[in-house]
């Protein structure tokens, strides 16, 4: 009989413990499961979020937070520049300012409005009803700015596409008696930068200009750049620099690296510290519980011996024990893990102002195979004390004692 | 109690620093004539000053209408947990100074505007009515209670968080004590049948393995709040290591003492109960294998 039937039959004859440890062991894997997911997904969600934008390299004015940034200047002509050159396949001026809708109960609400000169082919959003924005959209007869709102706005104001919305400007926290202006909604949208709860609208550079009544009008708040596909975004960043060296040039790959240097660090070390933790305390429980079950088998174990099962056969039995123990927990722990993170998932996007399509815990096969491997090790070194155990034990001592008491 | 554009004595501020040097062609300065600034421990390391030395301090990046400070002294900036991961690379001036320092020539008015001003009640709980009565009346004036609600708060968020994780820890921990009760008790299984054939009590039984559960659970705990105490010197040391901060990232205070034995004693009835319950349902003869 191999190691690996003396196991299987050792664990369905104890069904009530070996159930109780491997929901045990489901329930702590799945924890580290979910960890594993945290530890690269907000960095992977980030990443797809700002990719979703279509455009792949980003110019400021100056580094640190949007709110804090300088403003490019001379974005008109910086824009036309960096249009012809070669690296490159499409630029977009994007303003954002904090605006005040006038809600349908009277009430002023505030938004996130954002004043781009690509509005056609991409633009961070997707378009549910109605059509995007576009700079030379001269549809509207009346000459009103066209306007792409958020869904939930839509939802909230009960507008629908050709809509009248009227918004002014102003500064969050502060009153203002700078008069609304009428813009047409023409279309409703998903944001990939929608905050949780948040209001969000976009509008053509000429519309926020209207806004903001041509204050600092050639500036922007960031030059977004897509590159060619055979030259690539670093190829794009280096003949952009060269350009203007005064300014802030990065990749969607450089922004990411800076995310995960300092957004993510806390979220990248708890992660650690939980997985670490739990893995710990996984390899603790199974080789407490396999030691106590040794222990209590001491006859049966010596009697094996006795009758011809080598020394390796008794070891192979107790790392299959291990390892049905564990990998039994770690493939429930998988569905068990997934459910859990959408839980966690959820209390973490309670934080606020997140952007919406942010997630925390994110699906990758790399997680699956970390987490087979961490079980795996865990499986052997549980079993490593009580195989010592078994294999190190007096036969006819054991026996003679067994049999005695 | 913060104001928007109001006043307030000190401010945090973020200015291009530029020693000093002594220049051949220079006037010699009195060091008492210049006015002080305290520097962030982090930014005069940064910077590799001490204190007592002059240095420049200018709003503008090119370093246009810089003035010339003495450093006064060092200050351990306040712990934030919003800033932990941010270098404190601050300066605290007298208003005056600073005003003088970024106000506008152009614009006569820049001087008379402050960012801030922080305002402490006669009764703390009166700070929401204050507010809304103060922005009634001076319109352009924002003011806001500073203590956080608890809805939207960031760590209120990463406490839920933490709460969720240590039950879903506590789970798993149940699921293992039960296990090794249930292990425990079927390795006694002959003792507890001799100790029903010779008449002590079922109720007497349940009971000694619901004590040994209980036991179990808290000197776990307690071994858990030991490890938890010795962990959070190190945990503390290394995060405060690397971001350069006073801030206390672990702390076990009484109230999680208490929580983790409160909680230790159900789960080791619970377990004691289970346990008990998977021998002694079966009669006394069973239990002796007969």
């Amino acid at each position: 009989m191999t190691g690996f039937a003396l196991a299987r039959r050792t664990v369905a004859r104890y069904k009530a413990r070996t159930t109780l440890a491997v929901a045990g062991v489901a329930i702590i894997a799945a924890l580290n499961f979910d960890m594993l997911l945290l530890s690269r997904g907000l960095l992977l969600s980030f990443a797809n979020m700002i990719d979703s934008a279509g455009f792949d390299v980003r110019v400021t004015g100056s580094a640190g937070l949007p709110a804090l940034r300088v403003p490019v200047a001379g974005a008109a002509k910086l824009a036309d520049d960096i249009r012809h050159m070669p690296e490159v396949d499409g630029v977009a001026i994007v303003r954002f300012e904090q605006a005040f809708a006038s809600a349908p109960d009277g009430r002023e609400r505030g938004i996130s409005l954002f004043g781009t000169s690509e509005g056609s082919t991409r633009g961070g959003w997707t378009i549910i009803r109605g059509h995007t924005i576009d700079a030379g959209d001269a549809s509207d007869p009346a000459g009103i700015p066209p306007l792409v709102i958020s869904r939930q706005l839509a939802s909230d104001f009960g507008v629908e596409p050709g809509s009248v919305f009227r918004l002014r400007a102003g500064v969050a926290g502060e009153r203002s008696v700078l008069p609304f202006l009428s813009y047409r909604v023409v279309g409703i949208a998903d944001f990939s930068f929608d905050t949780v709860g948040g209001y969000t609208v976009a509008t053509t550079l000429e519309g926020f200009r209207a806004l903001e009544e041509d204050r600092l009008s050639d500036d922007a708040d960031v030059v977004l750049v897509a590159s060619k596909p055979d030259a690539g975004p670093d190829a794009a960043v280096a003949a952009i620099a060269r350009l203007r060296p005064d300014l802030h040039v990065y990749s969607n790959q450089e922004v990411v690296e800076q995310f995960n240097r300092n957004g993510f660090a806390y979220f990248r070390q708890i992660s650690l510290v939980l997985s670490t933790t739990t893995a710990l305390f996984t390899v603790l429980l199974v080789a407490t519980l396999l030691t106590v079950s040794v222990n209590q088998r001491l006859g049966e174990i010596a009697a094996l011996r006795a009758i011809g099962i080598s020394r390796q056969r008794v070891a192979a039995m107790l790392l299959w024990e291990s390892a049905l123990l564990v990998g039994l927990g770690g493939a429930i722990a998988l569905p068990l893990g997934g459910a859990l993170a959408v839980g966690l998932d959820r209390i973490l996007r309670g934080m606020p102002g997140l952007p919406e399509q942010l997630h925390f815990f994110v699906f990758e096969p790399r997680a699956v195979v970390l987490h087979a491997a961490v079980l795996a090790a865990t499986g052997v070194v549980a079993a490593l004390y009580p195989v010592r155990l078994a294999v190190t034990l007096p036969i006819a001592a054991t026996l003679r004692r067994e049999l005695g008491s | 109690m913060g104001l928007g554009k109001g006043c307030r004595r000190w401010l945090l501020v973020l200015l291009l620093v530029m020693t000093a040097a002594p220049h051949a062609s220079a006037p010699p300065v009195d060091p008492e004539a210049v006015p002080s600034v305290l520097f962030s421990r982090q930014l005069l390391k940064a910077a590799h000053l001490a204190v007592g030395d002059l240095v420049l301090l200018a709003a503008d990046p090119a370093g246009a209408r810089a003035a010339r400070f003495r450093i006064a002294g060092v200050y351990e900036p306040t712990p934030d947990p919003l800033k932990f991961n941010v270098e404190r690379l601050e300066a605290r001036l007298h208003l005056p100074d600073l005003i003088q320092l970024t106000a506008t020539p152009s614009d006569p008015q820049s001087a008379e505007w402050v960012t801030a001003v922080n305002v402490r009640l006669a009764n703390p709980a009166d700070a929401e009515r204050f507010a809304s009565d103060l922005a009634r009346q001076s319109v352009g004036l924002a003011a806001r209670a500073t203590a956080r609600t608890r809805e939207g708060d960031p760590f209120t968020v990463l406490e839920r968080f933490h709460v969720a994780i240590a039950a879903v820890t506590m789970v798993g921990s149940t699921a293992f004590l039960l296990a090794l009760m249930v292990i425990r008790a079927e390795e006694r299984r002959d003792i507890l049948g001799m100790l029903r054939l010779i008449g002590i009590s079922r109720r007497s039984i349940v009971l000694e393995i619901i004590v040994e559960g209980v036991i179990v659970a808290i000197v776990g705990a307690l071994f858990g709040v030991l490890l938890a105490a010795g962990a959070q010197y190190g945990i503390n040391r290394f995060f405060q290591a690397r971001y350069d901060t006073t801030l206390v990232f672990v702390r076990v205070t009484a109230s999680i003492v208490v929580r983790c034995l409160v909680i230790a004693l159900p789960i080791g009835i619970v377990t004691g109960a289970a346990a008990a319950w998977t021998l002694l349902r079966r009669v006394p003869a069973s239990l002796m294998r007969r």
